[in-house]
C-alpha cells in the first residue's frame, strides 16, 4: 500500500460550486459587446454537387453583416486524422471536389448578422442549386468494386481503412475445435446527446490573436486545424475551453470552430454561434454502425482455439477518427482472452451517412458485443458456466494478443471477473426462486460480460502530455500553480489533476491553482479521450513537480518547472499480419446484470448492474463511481432505447423526443461499482484509464441476461420492445 | 423573428375572450405552453401575433365538486389533478393519465385544457376523459356553452373551437357512484418524455358479475380521440368471462386501424399491445368497481 495524502480521496470537485449554482459560463453563455451572431446553412442533401449559391436576397436583409462560403476559406479542408472535409462546401473551393456535399451535415454557408433572428431569416433566403448524386447509405454496397466513389479526390475506392490480423494458423485452429459458434451481429449508430449542443464565441484578443472559445477535447489540435484552414501561423490562433457540457468523443472533431474563427478574423468583431439540438444531432459524428461476422472455436475442455472475424464499419462521409476507432475494434475483437489462432479483417467504408466518430469506447463496444456474445454462446454449447468459461480463457500475464505481442501487464481480467462475480453472488445455473416473479409474463435472467481497452490512441502515435508547475513561498511552499492544456468535459479530470499535483508537491489541494485549457498559457497536453488523461496528465504532473521541487531545494523562488511525459513507444499494425506493439497500457472491466423482460410488451427493465473496474489506483473514488454509473446509463441507452433511424442518409431521429436517451425513470434500479486496484507499473500512482471501460461490456451482459430469461439470443440491438417481441415470435 | 408580438394576461374569462377577438393578427390561448411554444418555435404553427395567457383567471384554476359534477378548470395543472383526492375519487382514469404525461416539470405547468385543445389522437388526458362522459365548457363573447368531449374534435390537431373567439374554460365529469370505476393505462417506449405508443381508458358500472354500462376510449385510433362503441355494445349488459373478453378483443382489433409511426411503433406492434391493454384496463376498472 502506498502512503497517500491526496490521491485516493473523494475530494470535492473543484468545479462543483460554480456548476451547481449556475455561475459557471458554458460557451453558449459567453457574450461580448458588439457581438454578432452566426447561423450555419447545412446541406441537408446527403450527396450532391453545389452548382450555385445565390445569396443576393439574403444579403439585402438589414442586419446581415456577411455570408461566408467555400470561396472565403483560404485552405478549404480539415480533419483530425485526415484533411478530407471541406470547411464549407461549394464552388470556388481551394480543394478539388470541395463543391461536393457528402452528408446532410456538410456546411454550405455561414451567415453572420446583428441578431440570431436575422441570421436565421437570411439563411432561409439563400438559394442553393444542387445537382443531386446517387446516395450511398449502405457500406456493403459502397465497398463493392465499381461503386460510385464518394471521395474521387482521394482514390478509387470507398474503403478508407482495412486492418488485418493473421496470427497462428486459422485452419489448423478450427481443426482443433470441438464446438464452433458462427454468427452475424449488427450494432447501431449512437448519438452522443451531450447536455450542451455545440456553441462558441470567437474574437480578437488583446494581442490580436483570433481566439475561439468553444468546447472541445484537445485545445492544441483544434488550434492546428483552424490554423491550417485559415492558412495562418499557429501563434495567430488561440483556443480556450470554457466549461464543457459533456463530450464523450463527439467534440474531438471540429464543428463551429473554423467558421467562427474566420468570421472574427474577417469582421474584426466578436461572433457567437449556438446550435439547436437538431443541428447538433445532424451536425456532429456518431458511433460507427458495424456489421460483424464471426466464427469462434473451442475445445471440449473449454479452451478457445480460433477466431475468424470480418467487421464492416460505416465510416460515413469523412474519416474523422475512423482509423483509430477501427484499430481498437481490431484489437478488442478477440475479447480479453487468449486465442492462439486469429484471422481478422476490419473495414471502414465511406458512405453518405453522418460520419462515424469517436464515442466512448472508440470501436471497442461493437467488437466486444460480438466477442462477449460469442463467449456466452460457446459456454452454453459447452454446458459450462459463462463466468467459469471466461476465467478459463482470460488473458494472463505473458499471453499474446491477436497482434502477436505480449500484452503489457499486469493483466487483471481474472481479478475483475472474480470481483464482479463475488459482488453479484454469481451462481451457475438459473436465478434462485426468490428472484423469480410471480407473473408468468415477466421473466428474469442474469448475464455476464467482460471488456478491456487500451489507454490512449497509440498504434505508433507518440503519446505525450505537458504540464508546468510553479511553487511559491519563502521557507515553506505556501501555494502552487499548475498549468495544463487539458479539457474538463464534465468527467472531473481537472479535480483529479489538482489532487495529483497536491500529492506530487505536498501542497494541499486548496492551495493549488489550476490554469487550464488555453493554448496561450499551456503547451500541448493532448486529447481528453481514449481513457488517457488521468494516466498522461498524472505522469506529466509528477515529472514537473519533481523538477520544481529540485529547484525549490536549490532555493529558486518561485520554483518553476515544465515537463513533457512521453508514453512508451508503440508500433502500428503490420499491413498483412497486424503484428505490432500497439499500446502501452490496458484497463479491464467485468459486469454482471440482472434483467426483467415483460414478454407481453417487450419492455426490458434492468434490475441490477455490478461493474468491477480495475482502475489501477482510484485517484478520486467518488468520481470513479460517477464514471461507472454514467457509463452504465449511457450504455443502457445504446442497448435498449436509443434507436437512431436514418433513411438514404437523412436523419429521422433528430430530436430527443424521437431519439430516446434514458431518463431517470429508465435507468437500472441499482448500479454497484466495485473498484479493483491492480497498479499499472507506468501509471501515475498505479492509475489506469477508466472513462470508457464501464461502457464496454454492458450490451453483451444485457443480451446474455435476456437470453437467460427468454431463451432467445439477440444479435442486433437496441432491444426496443418491438425487436424483443419479434425475437420472441410474438409479432412477425 | 420573435415568436409572438404581444403577450396578455387577462384576469377574467370575458377579458380573455375580448383579448382574443380584438387582436390585430392571429391570437392564441396559452396556458402551460408546453406544446404550443414548441410548435411555434419549430415552425409547426402559423405566425402568432398575440398570446393570451389564461392562467391568472381564478375560475379556470378551480378543481371542485359542483352539485353532482366534478369541475376541473382548464388551467389546472396535470400534477394537481394527479394528486387531487377529488380527482382520484371521481375520475381515477384521469388522475392516472395526468401522472403519466411528460416529466415533473412539464406536469407542473401543463394543463388539461391544453391537452384537449391540442387535439392529438392519443393525448393521455383526453383519452381518459373520453371514458368519463366529460362535458367541455366553452366560453365565448356571448356565453358559456357545454360541448360533449367527443364532439370537440374535427381532425388531427383540429378542435370545434372557433379560433380567436372561443376558449376552453373547464370540464365537468359526473361524480362516481357506487359500483362505478375507471382505469387508464398506456404503453410507451421510454418514461417521461416520449409520446405513448398506445393508451386506453375504461369506465364501467357493475352489478354483481355483470357490466351494466361502460365506456372505452383508445388512442391513437384514428385522426381524433375516439370511443370504441361497438366494443362497449358487445360488453354492455354481459357477465365478465374469458370468452366475452376475447370477443371484445377481436371486436376492438376490427375497429381500430393502427398506423405505423416511423419513429415510434409499427402498426403491428400496436395491434399486439392493444389486446393486452384492453384486458388489463378493463379488469382493473372491474376490480375497482367491485
Amino acid at each position: 500500500m502506498q502512503n497517500l495524502s491526496f490521491v485516493g480521496k473523494s475530494t470535492l470537485r473543484i468545479d462543483a460550486y460554480g456548476k451547481v449554482t449556475g455561475a459557471t459560463p458554458f460557451s453558449g453563455d459567453l457574450t461580448l459587446p458588439g457581438m454578432l451572431h452566426m447561423k450555419i446553412l447545412f446541406s441537408m442533401h446527403p450527396h450532391a454537387r453545389v452548382l450555385n449559391i445565390d445569396m443576393q436576397e439574403a444579403s439585402l436583409i438589414p442586419g446581415v453583416v456577411a455570408i461566408f462560403t467555400a470561396r472565403d476559406i483560404p485552405v478549404n479542408e480539415y480533419g483530425l486524422q485526415k484533411n478530407d472535409q471541406p470547411v464549407l462546401c461549394g464552388p470556388g473551393s481551394t480543394r478539388v471536389d470541395g463543391d461536393l456535399v457528402r452528408f446532410v451535415g456538410d456546411q454550405v454557408a455561414a451567415i453572420v448578422a446583428e441578431s440570431e433572428e436575422i441570421a436565421s431569416l437570411a439563411r432561409g433566403l439563400i438559394k442553393v442549386t444542387y445537382e443531386d448524386l446517387p446516395i450511398l447509405s449502405d457500406p456493403v454496397t459502397a465497398m463493392a468494386p465499381g461503386a460510385l466513389v464518394i471521395h474521387p479526390e482521394l482514390g478509387e475506392s470507398n474503403i478508407c481503412v482495412h486492418d488485418k490480423i493473421r496470427k497462428g494458423d486459422i485452419d489448423q485452429g478450427f481443426a482443433l475445435a470441438d464446438v464452433i459458434v458462427e454468427d452475424e451481429y449488427k450494432t447501431p449508430v449512437q448519438e452522443h446527446a451531450y447536455l450542451q449542443p455545440e456553441a462558441g464565441l470567437a474574437y480578437l484578443d488583446d494581442e490580436g490573436r483570433i481566439t475561439v472559445q468553444a468546447g472541445g477535447q484537445w485545445t492544441h489540435a483544434d488550434r492546428e486545424q483552424i490554423s491550417h484552414s485559415l492558412d495562418l501561423p499557429l501563434d495567430k490562433i488561440r483556443v480556450i475551453y470554457p466549461a464543457i457540457g459533456g463530450a464523450f468523443g463527439g467534440r474531438e472533431d471540429m464543428s463551429v470552430q473554423i467558421v467562427l474563427a474566420l468570421a472574427a478574423w474577417k469582421l474584426k468583431r466578436p461572433v457567437r454561434i449556438i446550435w439547436t439540438r437538431q443541428e447538433s444531432i445532424v451536425g456532429h459524428g456518431k458511433r460507427h454502425a458495424m456489421t460483424l461476422k464471426t466464427r469462434w472455436g473451442a475445445t471440449k475442455a473449454g479452451k478457445l482455439v480460433a477466431a475468424s472475424t470480418e467487421i464492416i464499419a460505416d465510416a460515413g462521409a469523412y474519416m474523422y477518427t475512423t482509423n483509430k476507432v477501427l484499430g481498437n475494434s481490431t484489437i478488442t475483437s478477440t475479447g480479453p482472452y487468449f486465442i492462439p489462432n486469429v484471422k481478422t479483417d476490419v473495414y471502414g467504408v465511406y458512405t453518405n451517412n453522418v460520419p462515424g466518430a469517436a464515442f466512448r469506447g472508440f470501436g471497442a463496444p461493437q467488437a466486444l458485443f460480438m466477442a462477449e456474445s460469442q463467449m456466452s454462446k460457446l459456454a452454453e454449447k459447452l454446458s459450462m458456466d459463462p463466468v467459469e468459461f471466461r476465467r478459463l480463457n482470460a488473458l494472463r500475464d505473458g499471453d499474446t494478443l491477436g497482434v502477436g505481442t505480449i500484452v503489457p501487464g499486469p493483466v487483471s481480467v481474472l481479478q475483475v471477473i472474480d470481483a464482479a462475480a463475488t459482488k453479484f453472488d454469481w451462481q451457475p445455473g438459473k436465478l434462485s426462486a426468490s428472484t423469480l416473479t410471480k407473473n408468468d409474463a415477466f421473466r428474469r435472467g442474469k448475464g455476464f460480460a467482460c471488456g478491456f481497452k487500451n489507454v490512449g490512441f497509440s498504434f505508433g502515435y507518440k503519446e505525450n502530455c505537458w504540464a508546468r508547475i510553479e511553487l511559491r513561498g519563502i521557507s515553506e511552499i505556501e501555494e502552487a500553480t499548475l498549468w495544463h492544456g487539458s479539457a474538463e468535459v464534465g468527467q472531473g479530470t481537472h479535480t483529479v489533476m489538482v489532487q495529483m499535483a497536491a500529492e506530487a508537491t505536498g501542497v494541499t489541494v486548496d492551495k493549488i491553482k489550476l490554469v487550464a485549457s488555453d493554448t496561450a498559457t499551456s503547451n500541448n497536453s493532448g486529447s481528453v479521450s481514449a481513457s488517457r488523461m488521468t494516466f498522461m496528465s498524472g505522469n506529466a504532473i509528477k515529472g514537473a513537480a519533481e523538477l520544481a521541487l529540485k529547484k525549490w531545494d536549490k532555493e529558486e523562488r518561485p520554483a518553476v518547472a515544465e515537463f513533457v511525459f512521453y508514453a512508451p513507444e508503440t508500433t502500428p499494425f503490420d499491413k498483412e499480419t497486424g503484428f505490432s506493439k500497439p499500446n502501452f497500457a490496458y484497463a479491464y472491466v467485468a459486469q454482471a446484470v440482472e434483467v426483467e423482460v415483460d414478454t407481453e410488451t417487450g419492455i426490458i427493465r434492468i434490475l441490477r448492474v455490478v461493474s468491477a473496474n480495475d482502475v489501477g489506483q482510484a485517484i478520486n473514488p467518488a468520481q470513479v463511481e460517477g464514471q461507472i454509473e454514467g457509463a452504465v446509463v449511457q450504455a443502457q441507452g445504446y442497448a435498449i432505447s436509443e434507436n437512431y433511424l436514418s433513411k438514404d442518409g437523412r436523419v429521422l431521429t433528430d430530436q430527443l423526443s424521437t431519439y430516446l436517451i434514458p431518463t431517470v425513470l429508465d435507468i437500472p434500479d441499482k448500479v454497484e461499482s466495485v473498484i479493483v486496484e491492480v497498479p499499472d507499473p507506468i501509471g501515475p500512482w498505479g492509475a489506469r484509464g477508466l472513462g470508457e471501460l464501464p461502457f464496454l461490456p454492458l450490451v453483451a451482459a444485457i443480451t446474455s441476461a435476456v437470453h437467460d430469461a427468454t431463451g432467445v439470443w439477440f444479435n442486433e440491438f437496441p432491444l426496443t420492445p418491438e425487436r424483443v417481441l419479434r425475437g420472441l415470435g410474438k409479432i412477425s | 423573428m420573435k415568436l409572438w408580438q404581444e403577450y396578455l394576461r387577462p384576469n377574467s374569462i370575458s377579458e380573455a375572450v375580448q383579448a382574443l377577438t380584438s387582436s390585430p393578427g392571429q391570437a392564441c390561448v396559452i396556458a402551460g405552453g408546453t406544446d404550443l411554444l414548441l410548435d411555434i418555435q419549430q415552425g409547426r404553427h402559423s405566425n402568432v401575433h398575440t398570446l393570451v395567457d389564461i392562467t391568472s383567471i381564478p375560475e379556470l384554476n378551480q378543481l371542485e365538486v359542483r352539485r353532482d359534477l366534478l369541475y376541473i378548470g382548464a388551467t389546472v395543472s396535470l400534477n394537481r389533478i394527479a394528486s387531487s383526492p377529488l380527482a382520484i375519487e371521481h375520475a381515477q382514469a384521469l388522475a392516472e393519465a395526468s401522472r403519466l404525461i411528460g416529466g415533473p416539470q412539464v406536469r407542473n405547468v401543463a394543463t388539461l385544457g391544453g391537452n384537449v385543445a391540442h387535439a392529438l389522437p392519443a393525448a393521455d388526458g383526453t383519452i381518459a376523459m373520453m371514458s368519463l362522459d366529460t362535458q367541455v365548457l366553452v366560453a365565448s363573447q356571448e356565453n358559456i356553452r357545454e360541448v360533449p368531449l367527443q364532439k370537440m374534435f374535427l381532425g388531427a390537431g383540429k378542435t370545434a373551437l372557433s379560433t380567436g373567439k372561443e376558449l376552453i374554460a373547464g370540464f365537468c365529469i359526473p361524480l362516481r357512484k357506487k359500483n362505478q370505476a375507471s382505469a387508464f393505462k398506456r404503453i410507451m417506449r421510454s418514461q417521461g418524455i416520449a409520446l405513448p405508443i398506445i393508451n386506453l381508458s375504461a369506465w364501467l358500472q357493475r352489478e354483481g358479475d355483470r357490466i351494466v354500462d361502460l365506456r372505452i376510449a383508445a388512442g391513437p385510433a384514428g385522426a381524433t380521440p375516439r370511443r370504441i362503441a361497438s366494443v362497449e355494445d358487445l360488453l354492455r349488459g354481459n357477465t365478465i368471462k374469458d370468452g366475452l373478453i376475447s370477443d371484445a378483443v377481436c371486436e376492438l382489433l376490427d375497429q381500430i386501424q393502427f398506423r405505423t409511426s416511423p419513429q415510434r411503433a409499427t402498426a403491428e406492434y400496436r395491434h399486439h399491445l392493444v389486446k393486452l391493454l384492453l384486458v388489463d384496463t378493463l379488469l382493473e376498472a372491474w376490480d375497482r368497481a367491485g
